[in-house]
């Protein structure tokens, strides 16, 4: 079913892009095609993963790898996770754990999930996401890794989490029976950094004032590139939007959009199809400029250094740590996007996010910025009142624009 | 070093390294859930954190801490890890230190945490002003060890039923040791010892706890009261947090080493886990019921806590595959929700005669 899926959606995507009806947003969702199909082929070497493993390594080693979390969005996305989330329930997942993971589990109780090769855990961003991959090794009956992400980026924390690193590299060739190759590894840092760079563009064209994206282009874009790091498909997704913002901003110059309120969205946006997006472009001229995730905080990884280029990276995840670092980097990103507010959409059942909404709020108010806490669920639409969600946001635009 | 000139330090959690902060002169005091204060910690920290971490920052908003020259949190899951966080906006001139916790315990694990445990005793050797000397760590670790020596023999006396109330005196005990000064502690815990045998009632059926904080001593009373007599625990309030550290080393620079890897080592709570074994808990919950001959297994877990909840499947599924009944409770490690809970304890008991 869902090699299927990921089959039709490749080509439906590739015969658009074909005709001259491409965007970066639809080569972003072909290459996720791919990596569905990928996932699903049986022909491939597959590895779930914790989110803050190091992709590019695992991509030079020939492995398909992916975030669980990936699977819980996108059967939200598709509609159809309730049945999955519901399957838990009757096995005692209790509701008030995470849905992506609940998601996750039921997936793979439903045979819906590849059967992988072997798992790395990460204990970044959340404990939650680390015991489902704990669950999944034993329902796979499959070797796990765990990488302990350390909370800080002192030089012996980074060389621990090096070293880690390196001790999974060779588990994952024990278990492929391929060793690592240096040049693989070096080329894919190479892909690894020139991705960074041109991303580093986009979202400098991002900030500008106004901007040329809009509320939907770059919806889990961080997060998910992730996965593309050390590959020529992460490349190309970073070059098509390079080329496309910039085109935009160019003829935008004599003909500025509007954009009454830029927004800021915390962590990652509600999976299942919603009215949000399109209520604030449509009716309030409020647009989303950037999500949480959507920024770069490592360096580029020294060829000389890799392990603890890829260690600093994994460190430098604004989810990991204190909440301190994560509320510094929120207001740094209000002040160089200049947003007017920040909606953050408090997953119920994420204890790392929303557990600190309180703390976050405050931080915000701290730079002079109004939060709007909605209640919601990212993953299961069975909780969605949109009538609800509705009201508060356009009682939360109303009082930002009175503001301006 | 006398009872009185420790000064104190505050923890939360069972994996807290109290050899260590004792070592440096302090008095390890540890902040449990279990005083009633006003609700206020949802200002910081949303309903969906365990009542575990949410009760302890009601204390400190409410000021109901004991003078603590420090706090020490352990990294050991996301509500842990953001209870840290809050406590330096409720009390924002107490000094704390946020020790990372290892997830795992093999191998490549030790030298993370053993830089943490050096972390610590820098930053504990700061706070009192004099370095941690090896033989001090070794002299309070010998008096964990005995003191941990000490419970165990007390929990094989209630094991056997010869200890009459047995479960709610060994919990009073872990409650007072939780805060107490070791060798004070040890005293207590001999005199306790030495008194006479006496018969639990004979009707009632052994069953074995696990789970995570459940320190109101009401809550084992009740488990007594509803016929059902608790012959092991593993909980962090209780007998997880006073279990024997096992030290393997040679020269005093591998003390630390072996302390971290003793430390991690220890019968595990669900944050962590068993690379080599996934799912081990829900088998190592198995094994311990066939152990202690219980007849039924009780967990005890707080409301949110996502180690315990993912593991709950894995764990149901086992007890069933062996035929040991199982009831889960959920509660806000209080006795008032356990009391709601006394008709389903009391149905399981029966069930099981
Ligand atoms: S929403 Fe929170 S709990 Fe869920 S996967 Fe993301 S970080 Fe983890
Ligand atoms: S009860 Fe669970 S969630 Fe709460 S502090 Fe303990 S391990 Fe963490």
């Amino acid at each position: 079913m869902m090699k299927e899926y990921f089959d039709s959606l490749e080509s439906g995507l590739q015969s658009a892009i074909a005709q001259g009806k491409g965007s970066p947003r639809k080569t972003y969702s072909l290459e996720l095609a791919r990596l569905g199909q990928r996932l699903y082929s049986g022909e491939h070497k597959v590895a779930w993963c914790g989110i803050a493993a190091p992709y590019d390594l695992l991509n030079a080693m020939e492995v398909t790898s992916c975030f669980v979390e990936f699977i819980g969005a996108m059967l939200a996305s598709t509609g159809i996770v309730g049945d999955f989330i519901e399957a838990t329930e009757q096995i005692g997942y209790s509701s008030d754990s995470c849905s992506y993971h609940r998601a996750v589990s039921g997936a793979a109780m439903k045979g819906l999930m590849p059967k992988p090769e072997f798992l790395i855990g990460t204990t970044c961003p959340c404990s939650g996401g680390l015991a489902v991959i704990e669950h999944l090794a034993a329902h796979f009956e499959k070797q796990l890794f765990v990488l302990h992400i350390p909370q800080n980026e002192s030089r012996e924390e980074v060389r621990h989490l090096a070293e880690q690193m390196r001790a999974m590299t060779s588990f994952v060739s024990k278990i492929t029976g391929v060793p690592l190759d240096p040049d693989k590894l070096k080329s894919a840092i190479g892909k690894t950094n020139r991705t960074r760079e041109i991303i580093t563009q986009v979202y400098a064209l991002a900030r500008q004032v106004p901007s040329p994206i809009n509320s939907k282009e770059l919806s889990n874009f961080g997060i998910v590139m992730a996965l593309f790091l050390g590959t020529d498909a992460g490349v190309t997704i970073a070059e098509t939007y390079l080329e496309e913002l910039q085109k935009r901003t160019q003829s935008m110059g004599s003909n500025p959009a509007k954009e009454k309120i830029r927004l800021l969205w915390v962590q990652n946006r509600i999976q299942f199809k919603n009215p949000i997006e399109n209520l604030l472009e449509q009716e309030y001229g409020a647009k989303i400029v950037i999500d949480e995730l959507n920024d770069i905080t490592w360096d580029p990884i020294d060829n000389g250094d890799i392990y603890e280029g890829l260690a600093r990276r994994s460190i430098s995840i604004p989810f990991n740590g204190s909440i301190q670092k994560r509320i510094t980097h929120l207001q740094k990103l209000a002040q160089d996007y200049r947003i007017d507010g920040a909606i953050n959409p408090c997953n119920w059942g994420c204890r790392q996010g929303t557990g600190a909404r309180g703390m976050i709020e405050e931080g915000f108010k701290a730079v002079g910025i109004p939060v709007l806490n909605l209640e919601v669920d990212c993953v299961d639409p069975r909780k969605f009142t949109e009538g609800q969600v509705k009201t508060r946001i356009e009682a939360f635009l109303e009082m930002v624009e009175s503001r301006k | 070093m006398t009872m009185d000139n420790h000064k104190t330090i505050g923890y939360a959690c069972a994996y807290t390294p109290l050899a260590l902060i004792h070592a440096t002169g302090f008095r390890p005091y540890r902040i449990l859930p279990n005083l009633d204060c006003p609700d206020q910690a949802g200002r910081l920290l949303h309903d969906n954190l365990c009542p575990h971490v949410k009760r302890i920052l009601d204390r400190a908003m409410s000021k109901q801490l004991p003078d603590l020259a420090g706090m020490v949190f352990m990294n050991s899951c996301d509500a842990m890890r953001r209870l840290a966080d809050a406590w330096r906006v409720v009390c924002p001139d107490m000094a704390t230190i946020c020790v990372d916790l290892p997830t795992t315990t093999s191998e490549k694990d030790i030298p993370v945490f053993e830089s943490e445990l050096k972390k610590l005793a820098g930053t504990l050797g700061d706070w009192y002003g004099r370095p941690l000397q090896p033989e001090n760590l070794m002299e309070s670790l010998r008096l964990y060890n005995e003191l941990a020596n000490a419970f165990e023999r007390m929990r094989s006396r209630v094991q056997q039923g010869v200890m009459r109330n047995g479960a709610v005196l060994l919990q009073e005990a872990y409650l007072q040791a939780a805060c107490t000064e070791p060798q004070a502690m040890l005293s207590r815990l001999k005199m306790l010892l030495t008194e006479k045998d006496q018969e639990q009632k004979s009707d009632m059926i052994p069953m074995y706890l696990f789970g995570n904080v459940l320190p109101d001593l009401e809550a084992f009373a009740l488990f007594e009261a509803s016929g059902a007599r608790i012959v092991a625990e593993d909980l962090c309030t209780g007998s997880r947090a006073f279990a024997e550290v096992k030290m393997d080393f040679k020269k005093p620079g591998e003390m630390l080493a072996a302390y971290a890897k003793g430390l991690l080592q220890r019968q595990p709570c669900a944050r962590t886990l068993c690379e080599a074994q996934p799912g081990k808990m829900a088998e190592d919950i198995v094994a311990a019921a066939r152990r202690h001959q219980a007849r039924g297994v009780i967990g005890y877990t707080v409301k949110f806590c996502d180690p315990y909840i993912a593991r709950m499947p894995g764990i149901r599924a086992a007890l069933k595959q062996e035929g040991i009944p199982f009831l889960l409770l959920e509660g806000d490690c209080t006795v008032r929700t356990m009391g709601q809970q006394k008709t389903r304890i009391e149905a399981f008991t029966e069930m099981l005669r």
